[in-house]
């Protein structure tokens, strides 16, 4: 069992510590700013003026606070956007890519069910997600302190724990993408397009009579900043996100047990 | 029983049929070949029988396994060792880690014995394999796990004479072992020495399954034969001639002379001969003692011409002679 978990996932143990270096020296950018940006400019006044369309893309509340700071610069940026498009792409690569190099054919004849190679090979995206978002916490947290601000640990840990479900959908959203693909670019191209193409209704669509649109963008179901600023954790959201991601993965794979491999 | 039996087997890509209606059956304990020239169907059937892709008509079994029944197949699979034609491997994984992943779902209780006797670089990653060692990791992989039927899709191509050597060597072996193998390939001569039946299948349909010997003995040698005489048609006079033309090349025969340092570089007509050749070599040295050899290329006919003297579009055999 998990054979081809174990081997994936051992395989992406070095990107996502990459990935985490990456978004962790963002991070300490972000809090190092804080102090100086809080103080010199009211950044209240100026989200104010901005267009409710693009406060609402970044779930721009409060800037003013460093858990609306963070929500906005960090997590709707770096969590929503950067990481649901990184995971897309990845996972738009773990059939595509093997069918396209000939690879695919050497898993095939194996003992092994075609749903065990989708699935475990789905699960190694576990590791970035993992690492990700127990790394990430902890360096949030203790950079908050490090500035002499406070953060409620309790709503840092759900905006970790919530973004989970929203990252295994945006995953899914790749998956099906490079079960539906032969060729990886085309894939990946789809699976990031979706899932960029989705954020953007969401945001566009608020405030408007289309409002009922953004219902289909996983964006929809996790907000950072309602999580940090006002505690308000959509759990719902999280289940719905779940059972997005499971229906997406079974599609993938009955999609994947009928698919001619070229 | 059958280790595979292919029944019907058709395959449409859009309007191009890579297999049609394709029937032919491995027996256990046999090393089969599959022979075609290059964008036949081989690899087309090869794939389906390996439930890589489901058949437009027709079906399969693979160690009795139907192909559109899944964990039948999975089950079949543990006793089947399969090597793609370009076997592609994670770039970035050595052999080793790639050997470990298939050991821990098929098993290796071979692998050290066949990596004695491919000599994988398993320490490398596959980066830095060249297409041969590539293919050796494959050949590795396909029979480490002790399985009785061996699937191969052209599995001497990127080795070199000597690996093709141990290979043939190797599947001799297997075969005594009571091992099935299916292999396929475009090089007649390279079945030749490991194959007890070969199926020919051309432009997505077969031609003939029949033992090597008999193929053999029909398809001939191709022979090349320049003499120092003026010879016509007519005067070739060897039972079991086909194909044959003759062409006069006088200069070419002063140069040669000369070379030689024979000093008698007189403009002698200069005759090659080309044919294939399927009667006993003792008749073909006999006619050519009566002449100045300067040239005699004997060797295994290519493929499509086989399939031009035996299977072509109405082409009969030209038999020259007859009453040597």
């Amino acid at each position: 069992m998990f054979e081809f978990s174990r081997y994936y996932g051992r395989r992406r143990v070095k990107g996502s510590a990459a990935l985490t270096a990456g978004l962790a020296i963002l991070t300490g950018l972000y809090i190092y700013l804080f102090p100086s940006i809080s103080s010199s400019i009211d950044l209240d006044a100026y989200i104010q003026s901005m267009p409710p369309a693009l406060r609402a893309a970044f779930g721009i509340q409060s800037l003013n606070s460093i858990e609306g700071f963070l929500a906005a610069e960090l997590y709707a940026f770096g969590w929503v956007l950067l990481l649901g498009l990184y995971l897309a792409y990845a996972a738009a690569s773990l059939v595509a890519d093997d069918v396209e190099d000939g690879r695919m054919d050497m898993l095939l004849a194996l003992p092994v069910s075609r749903s065990k190679i989708l699935l475990e090979k789905f699960s190694s995206l576990l590791v970035p997600i993992a690492v990700a978002n127990v790394v990430l916490p902890v360096f949030v947290y203790f950079g908050v302190v490090a500035i002499g601000e406070t953060l409620s640990v309790a709503d840092l840990v759900m905006v970790h724990l919530l973004s989970v479900p929203y990252l295994l959908t945006t995953a899914a959203i790749g998956l099906v993408a490079s079960v539906l693909f032969d060729r990886t670019s085309l894939a990946q191209r789809a699976a990031m397009g979706t899932v960029f193409g989705l954020f953007l209704v969401d945001s566009v669509v608020t405030n408007t009579d289309f409002a009922v649109l953004g219902a289909l963008s996983p964006t929809r179901y996790y907000d950072p900043a309602a999580v940090l600023v006002e505690s308000q954790w959509d759990v719902t959201g999280a289940f719905l996100l779940l059972l997005a991601a499971l229906a997406l993965l079974l599609l993938s794979r009955t999609l994947f047990q009928r698919k001619d491999i070229a | 029983m059958s280790a595979i039996t292919v029944s019907g087997l058709t395959k449409n890509y859009d309007g191009v049929l890579a297999n049609d209606d394709v029937s032919f059956e491995v027996a256990e304990g046999e090393v089969f070949g599959y022979l075609g020239p290059n964008g036949a169907g081989k690899t087309t059937t090869i794939r389906t029988v390996m439930g890589f892709q489901s058949p437009t008509d027709g079906t399969a079994t693979l160690l009795d396994a139907d192909i559109h029944d899944e964990p039948a197949m999975v089950a079949a699979k543990e006793r089947v060792g399969y090597l793609p034609a370009n076997p592609g491997f994670d770039e970035n994984a050595t052999g080793q880690a790639i050997l470990d992943l298939h050991a821990s779902l098929k098993g290796d209780s071979r692998r050290a014995e066949l990596l004695d006797l491919f000599d994988v670089p398993i320490a490398r990653k596959i980066r830095g394999y060249s297409t041969g060692q590539k293919q050796k990791l494959g050949l590795v992989q396909a029979f480490m796990h002790d399985p009785d039927l061996v699937v191969m899709d052209e599995p001497t191509a990127g080795l070199d004479p000597l690996m093709q050597q141990r290979f043939n060597e190797f599947v001799r072996d297997e075969k005594r072992a009571g091992k099935t193998i299916f292999l396929s390939s475009h090089v007649l001569s390279e079945v030749r020495r490991i194959c007890d039946r070969v199926g020919i299948i051309r432009n997505g349909r077969m031609v003939t399954v029949e033992g090597v010997e008999d193929l053999l003995h029909r398809s001939g040698k191709f022979v090349r034969l320049r003499v120092a005489a003026a010879l016509s048609e007519r005067e070739i006079t060897v039972d079991g001639v086909h194909d044959l033309s003759v062409q006069a090349v006088d200069e070419t025969y002063a140069e040669t002379a000369i070379a030689a340092g024979s000093g008698q570089a007189d403009s002698e007509t200069v005759t090659e001969l080309t044919f294939t050749y399927t009667g006993d070599f003792d008749s073909l040295i006999d006619f050519a003692d009566d002449y100045h050899v300067l040239e005699l290329d004997v060797e295994e006919a290519p493929l499509e011409q086989v399939f031009m003297q035996f299977y072509g579009e109405a082409d009969e055999p030209v038999a020259a002679g007859g009453d040597a």
